[in-house]
C-alpha cells in the first residue's frame, strides 16, 4: 500500500511520462497524412514529393499487384486506405458495396483537363466515383524481324510460330480473346459461346510456350518469344529494350481498360484527398506520371504520338471496355479455365 | 501440478492463437458461401466441400501428390550421395554443411528465377549447347514439368540432406566396417547395412521435401509457365482471378488433410519420429 504523497510522486512521473512520448511522436510528424495505395511503378515518385512538399502533407504510399489484391484489402471498409486506383470495370461492383465515397467535381475543376473519351466514360458516365488516370489495352505484341503479317488475335494460333508464343495468365483474358476469334463478344455470358471458346483455347495451348503476364517481357526483348497477347503499356516498355518489337491492335476488336482514382468511403480525410485528385489531373502532373510508368494518360495534356500506347482513331474505334462479369459468370468462366490449364 | 500448467500456458496460447485461430477461421470459411467480388457470406453450406469429388478437382490433386512424389524420389537419388560425401569429408565437413546451407541466404523467389535464366531458350544451358555445336536448335527446357521438377528439387534438396546426414553422423563407423571384414562388396554393404540403418534420417527428409512440395505454387507457377495446375495453384486462383474464398479454404483444408495423412503415414516409423 502506497502513502499517499509518494502516489502523487508517482501519478505525475507517469503523467510527465505520458506526455513527453506524446509530444515526441508530435513533433516527428505534424502534417496530415494521406494514405495512396496505387499500382505498382504507376506514378512519378517526384509527383508525391512535390505533393507533399507543396501542400505541407505526408503522403504514405502502398503498392498492389492486381485489382483482387486491393480489392481483398479494402473490402472490410477500415483498411486505412484513402485513395485507391480500380480498374473501370471493378467500379461499379465497389460502389454497390458501398465502398467508394462520391466525388464532389467542385474541387475538381481540372477534370476539364481529361481527354473527351473520359469526360463521358461508359462505366461511370458522370464521373461520380473516380477520375480515369492511366488506361491501355490488350492486343498481339510481336517480334518484326522475325515474324510477319501480325494482325488478328488468330495469329496467335499459327503453326510455324509454335512454341514461341504466348498467352496472358488471366481467364477473362485468355476466354475473351478465344471468343473475339470465333467473332462472339469479348464479355459472353452464354454457356455454349464460353464453351466453344474454351475448346478453341484447349488447341490453342499445343502451340503456346506459356501463359505469362508481364514476365514475357524480357523474352521478347531476348527473341526466346517471337508473339504475344500483351498489355500496350508492357509492350511499349519491351520496345525500349528491342526496337524490332511491334504491337498488333488486332482486327477482331480489343479490351481496353482504364485504371481510374477513387476516394475510398472510409476515408476521414475527404477534402486532402480531393486535393490529391485534382493535383493528379493537372496537366504536368499528369504528362510526368505517363511518361514515368511508360502508359496512356487519360489527360489531354501530355500525351504522346507514340502509336502503341495511343492507338489511332479507327484504330481505337475498334476497342471496347468490358464491364464487370456477373458473378454466376464468373464462377462459371473459372470452371472453364480450371479445365484449359489441366488439359 | 499447477506449476506445470502455468509454465505451459504460454506454449499452449501460442499454439492456440497462431494455429488454432486461423485453422478456425479457414474451416469457417470453407463452410460459408462466397461473396460476389470476394470475401464469404452467410448462408452455411457444404457445398465447397462436395465440390471437391468433382473429378476436374480430383485430377489436379493426383497430379499434385504425383509430381510431389517424383520430386521425392529425386530429392533421395540426389541428397543419399551429398549427404555420405559430407559425412565421409573429415575436416571439410563444416565447409560442405554451410554450402548446403548458403542458398538459404537469398530468395526462395529469386532463385526460382534464376532457373527461368538458366533454362530459357537463351539461357545458359541452351547457349552452351549451341556455342559448343552440339544441338543446332534450343531445347525446349522451360515452362515443362521437368523445369518444375527441377526447382522442386533444387529447392527442397537440403531438406533431405540434412536430417539424413543427421542420422549417417551417428551411424557406427564400426558396422559398415565389419560388413567389408565380412567380404561384402561396398555396393553391398550400402544396401544392406548404410541405406537400412539410416532408413530413419531418409524418411525424415522425405516428409520435409513431399509436404512443402505438395502445397507447392509458385514453382509450377514460374517454371510451368501457368500451362499446369496443382493444388496451390488451384487455391491461389480462387483467392484472385475466381474471388471463389470459399472453396479456395476448402482446397486449402482438404491439402492440409492430405499433408497431415503422409505426416501420419511416414511418422509410424518411430526413429523418425524422433528425429523430426
Amino acid at each position: 500500500m502506497l502513502r499517499d504523497s509518494q502516489n502523487r510522486a508517482l501519478s505525475s512521473r507517469r503523467t510527465f511520462l505520458v506526455a513527453g512520448g506524446a509530444s515526441t511522436v508530435a513533433c516527428a510528424d505534424r502534417r496530415p497524412r494521406l494514405n495512396v495505395f496505387n499500382w505498382s511503378a504507376y506514378i512519378d515518385p517526384a509527383m508525391i514529393e512535390r505533393f507533399e512538399t507543396e501542400r505541407g502533407v505526408r503522403i504514405r504510399y502502398g503498392t498492389y499487384e492486381s485489382n483482387e489484391e486491393m480489392l481483398a484489402r479494402v473490402m472490410s471498409g477500415n483498411s486505412g486506405w484513402d485513395v485507391v486506383f480500380p480498374t473501370h470495370s471493378r467500379l461499379g461492383p465497389m460502389a454497390t458495396h458501398g465502398l467508394l465515397a462520391r466525388l464532389d467535381h467542385g474541387r475538381l475543376p481540372g477534370l476539364a483537363g481529361l481527354d473527351s473519351r473520359f469526360q463521358q466514360p461508359v462505366w461511370d458516365s458522370e464521373l461520380h466515383w473516380a477520375v480515369p488516370y492511366m488506361w491501355n489495352g490488350t492486343g498481339v505484341a510481336y517480334n518484326s524481324k522475325l515474324v510477319a503479317g501480325v494482325e488478328a488475335w488468330s495469329a496467335l494460333w499459327r503453326d510455324d510460330l509454335r512454341g514461341r508464343m504466348t498467352m496472358l495468365d488471366d481467364p477473362e483474358d485468355v476466354l475473351g480473346v478465344c471468343l473475339l476469334k470465333l467473332g462472339m463478344p469479348f464479355s459472353s455470358v452464354d454457356e455454349r459461346q464460353l464453351q466453344a471458346a474454351k475448346a478453341e483455347a484447349i488447341r490453342q495451348k499445343q502451340y503456346l510456350r506459356a501463359y505469362l503476364n508481364a514476365d514475357v517481357r524480357d523474352q521478347l526483348v531476348s527473341g526466346d518469344v517471337l508473339a504475344a497477347e500483351l498489355w500496350s503499356t508492357t509492350t511499349a516498355q519491351a520496345i525500349a529494350g528491342n526496337a524490332a518489337l511491334r504491337f498488333a491492335w488486332p482486327t477482331e476488336g480489343f479490351p481496353l481498360y482504364c485504371d481510374c482514382a477513387a476516394i475510398l468511403r472510409e476515408s476521414t480525410r475527404y477534402e486532402l484527398a480531393h486535393e490529391f485528385l485534382e493535383f493528379l489531373l493537372q496537366p504536368d502532373v499528369a504528362a510526368a506520371n505517363a511518361r514515368v510508368a511508360v502508359t496512356a494518360t487519360a489527360n489531354r495534356a501530355g500525351q504522346s504520338a507514340d502509336p502503341v500506347l495511343y492507338p489511332p482513331g479507327e484504330v481505337y474505334a475498334r476497342g471496347f471496355w468490358p464491364p464487370a462479369l456477373p458473378p454466376a459468370a464468373q464462377r462459371y468462366r473459372d470452371r472453364l479455365w480450371t479445365e484449359i490449364k489441366s488439359a | 501440478m499447477k506449476l506445470r500448467f502455468w509454465s505451459l500456458l504460454p506454449a499452449r496460447l501460442t499454439g492456440a492463437l497462431l494455429l488454432g485461430i486461423p485453422l478456425a477461421v479457414i474451416i469457417a470459411y470453407s463452410l460459408l458461401t462466397r461473396g460476389d467480388y470476394g470475401g464469404v457470406e452467410q448462408p452455411w453450406t457444404l457445398d465447397n466441400w462436395a465440390r471437391l469429388a468433382d473429378p476436374l478437382y480430383l485430377a489436379i490433386v493426383w497430379r499434385s501428390v504425383w509430381i510431389a512424389g517424383v520430386a521425392t524420389l529425386l530429392c533421395a537419388a540426389a541428397g543419399f550421395p551429398v549427404a555420405l560425401f559430407i559425412v565421409r569429408s573429415g575436416r571439410w565437413r563444416n565447409v560442405w554443411l554451410q554450402l548446403v546451407l548458403l542458398p538459404f541466404w537469398t530468395s526462395f523467389l529469386i532463385r526460382t528465377y534464376a532457373w527461368i535464366f538458366i533454362l530459357r531458350d537463351t539461357g545458359l544451358v541452351n547457349t552452351a549447347l549451341t556455342s559448343l555445336g552440339l544441338i543446332h536448335k534450343p531445347l525446349p527446357l522451360l515452362y515443362n514439368d521437368g523445369a518444375v521438377l527441377a526447382g522442386l528439387v533444387y529447392n527442397y534438396l537440403p531438406f533431405f540432406v540434412l536430417p539424413l546426414y543427421a542420422t549417417l553422423e551417428k551411424l557406427d563407423t564400426a558396422l559398415p566396417e565389419a560388413a567389408a571384414d565380412l567380404g561384402a562388396t561396398p555396393w553391398r554393404t550400402l544396401r544392406r547395412v548404410t541405406i537400412p540403418l539410416s532408413l530413419p534420417g531418409i524418411i525424415a527428409g522425405s516428409v520435409l521435401v513431399f509436404v512443402p512440395c505438395l502445397g507447392a505454387y509458385l514453382t509450377p507457377d514460374l517454371l510451368g509457365g501457368g500451362k499446369t495446375v496443382m493444388i496451390g495453384n488451384l487455391v491461389q486462383n480462387q483467392f484472385t482471378s475466381a474471388r471463389d474464398w470459399p472453396f479456395g479454404s476448402a482446397v486449402s483444408m482438404a491439402v492440409l488433410m492430405l499433408s497431415a495423412l503422409s505426416l501420419a503415414a511416414f511418422l509410424r516409423h518411430r526413429t523418425a519420429r524422433e528425429l523430426l
